[in-house]
């Protein structure tokens, strides 16, 4: 990507997403499907914005007292026996990850969801070190064989159609390659990773839910596979950004309530699990990750950390549905991914607060009310000031100064009245046209608004 | 300073104990017949709730096909530890919960964890009596001081990856039944 300016070009990565027209149709119409399913789960629940104020405050309460609640979840946790770690950074969260398989002498290690570790680049940096990763979901696991990444944190294959699993299983799983029936291929992937399970040596898993007066955390998945995962070795590590706390299970009656009905239109995950001890002769552990959230914190994005990763804005986002999430080049795409990698790093994700309409319908279906829209728009005053939007910062100067200029805007105006319609096509869509790039360019109305109305004024 | 003091060290402005905390205080969903919404959401996550008075293991074993081992927890035995060819395995559920279907499955130290998800097939027995309408009743029943692992068991294993196609039985249960018995 050196060279590009912003080095993550929305825009410009949605291009290849968008070429094959028939596919982002199909992306555009299944997303928008669990959009539909979310809001019937949504409606099934009287309670539901009652709901959705009292997550929003339970998780504003928690980030106010945050260190006091990971203090109590650790004294909690090691009263428990599950063994608890800090890591500052990915590098560090990476370091004690690999140390821990080490200590165990792991070299095959079965991996549930998880979209820290993804973050933190841990498999790449586990396989340098001659240990076999799996990813176990479904999904993952398609990406992972594909040499692929997740585009959406819930369904992390939906850029894919059935005939290209089929293909990557044929490859890696010696299916049949003309056989794309989704049974057929999940059946394969069934006795694939039932193997991978049975001779894993470790389990790391993610974290839906820490509890801090419990000492405990939930996984919530669909398949099974952190339950079957942590079941066999004797080595579980869990890995948590140090926002997923909650102050006690009592909290996890709201938030089981909003997460899956969020996400994928369930009234509940099929497995909601909860650990609180290892299994016997085994080994738990828990490592907590900051990574940039505690700076985060302090800023006037802190709000993005109540985000409990259900992906709804994903699904709702016009932009997302019709660009893809490889079109965003960061870990976790859509509306809360533009906000927490702007959070990061603006001179590199300038262009993501701009993939956005303002149209507000993440901030909806949020369940703990994040307001999207708008930290994307202050995130736009900040990205319009990288080196690479300066000539688009001085067109819209000069916009204001026309703007501003109500006789020299009419004249403009009067004159792209007369102009537009005389214009012969191949001028009028020249490359500077990007708007008509895939659309006709309506044509003016005869006679402008300001005049129509003077004219009604003075009747 | 280590990783632990840095970050505790970051967050030192919001160290101090609360002194209370938001709940949730509306009244939530109620339900004229809870094991009628049960069997429902049960249903719709892919399951299905039986109302027996016949829970012997070969009565549950009926409501399903399958080929391999039947593992009845509530018998304790060697058998429980052997892993391979398992295909039924049936287990005491805690409570259900109606709005979703979910069952509270503890497998304390009686059965290894791992069985509920290597069984082809999860047969839950259930007090008829013990539902309750949502989330929020269901965590005031849990006790955690005695549990080192345990769920809420909706439905089958399940997964939609491939395409959004719903395909029963991804890496767990491929059929899941809860059998309520009782009034």
């Amino acid at each position: 990507m050196s060279g590009r300016c912003p080095p993550v070009d929305h825009a410009k990565n949605a291009a290849s997403f968008t070429a094959d027209a028939k596919r982002a149709h199909w992306h555009d119409e299944a997303l928008w499907f669990v959009r539909q399913k979310r809001d019937r789960a949504a409606k099934s629940v009287p309670e539901w914005e009652a709901l959705r104020e009292t997550a929003e405050a339970v998780k504003a309460h928690t980030l106010k007292h945050l260190g006091y609640y990971l203090e109590r979840f650790e004294e909690r946790a090691k009263a428990n026996g599950i063994e608890v770690y800090w890591a500052r950074d990915a590098a560090e969260h990476n370091a004690i990850v690999a140390r821990l398989l080490n200590e165990h002498g792991a070299e095959r290690v079965v991996k549930s969801k998880s979209m820290l570790t993804e973050e933190c680049g841990l498999n790449p940096h586990l396989e340098s070190l001659g240990i076999e990763v799996t990813d176990t979901d479904l999904g993952e696991r398609i990406v992972q064989l594909a040499g692929d990444h997740p585009s959406h944190i819930v369904l992390p294959a939906i850029h894919m159609k059935k005939e290209d699993v089929s293909r990557i299983f044929a490859e890696h799983l010696q299916t049949d390659p003309e056989n794309s029936d989704p049974g057929y291929l999940t059946r394969a992937a069934r006795r694939h990773l039932r193997r991978k399970f049975l001779e894993a040596d470790a389990a790391i898993t993610g974290v839906n839910f820490a509890l801090a007066e419990e000492g405990a955390f939930v996984v919530c998945t669909n398949e099974g596979n952190a339950d079957l995962g942590t079941a066999l070795p004797g080595l579980h590590i869990a890995c948590m950004g140090l926002e997923k706390i909650l102050p006690s299970a009592k909290e996890l009656g709201i938030f089981t309530r909003l997460l899956a009905r969020s996400a994928t239109g369930q009234a509940i995950t099929t497995y909601t699990s909860h650990f609180r001890k290892p299994r016997p002769g085994g080994r738990l552990c828990v490592v907590i990750v900051d990574n940039g959230r505690s700076r985060l914190l302090r800023g006037e994005y802190a709000k993005t950390l109540s985000c409990i990763r259900c992906g709804a804005c994903m699904n709702t986002c016009p932009v997302y549905r019709r660009s893809g999430g490889h079109s965003y080049g960061y870990v976790i795409p859509g509306p809360i991914g533009s906000v927490l990698a702007g959070a990061r790093e603006v001179a590199t994700y300038a262009s993501l607060p701009f993939a956005c309409s303002l149209c507000a319908s993440c901030d909806n279906v949020c369940p703990v009310r994040i307001d999207l829209h708008k930290t994307l728009y202050r995130e736009r005053e900040e990205a319009i000031d990288i080196p690479c939007y300066a000539g688009k910062k001085r067109l819209l100067h000069l916009m204001s100064w026309v703007l501003q200029r109500p006789r020299l805007y009419g004249l403009l105006m009067g004159a792209m009245r007369f102009l537009l319609p005389r214009l012969p096509r191949p001028l009028l869509y020249s490359r500077f046209n990007v708007w008509g790039r895939d659309r006709e360019t309506p044509m003016p109305a005869p006679r402008s608004f300001r005049d129509l109305y003077r004219e009604r004024r003075s009747r | 300073m280590n990783a632990r003091e840095t970050i505790l060290n970051a967050l030192k402005e919001r160290r101090e104990a609360p002194a209370d905390r938001p709940l949730f205080e509306k009244e939530p969903m109620r339900f004229d017949d809870l094991s009628e919404a049960f069997a429902t959401a049960l249903e719709a996550a892919g399951g299905e709730a039986v109302e027996t008075e016949e829970v012997s293991a070969e009565a549950i074993a009926g409501h399903f096909r399958f080929e391999g081992r039947i593992l009845d927890t509530r018998e304790s035995g060697e058998a429980l530890s052997r892993r391979d060819g398992i295909g039924l395995v049936i287990v005491e559920g805690a409570f259900g919960v109606a709005e979703n279907g979910a069952v509270w499955i503890d497998p304390k130290e009686r059965y290894p964890r791992e069985l509920l998800t290597l069984a082809e097939n999860v047969a839950v027995v259930l007090k008829k009596g013990a539902i309750v309408a949502t989330m929020h009743e269901a965590y005031e029943r849990i006790d955690f001081s005695g549990i080192s692992y345990a769920l809420f068991m909706a439905g089958p294993s399940k997964t939609a990856d491939i395409e959004q196609a719903l395909v029963i039985g991804a890496h767990g249960a491929i059929g899941m039944r809860v059998f309520l018995q009782g009034r």
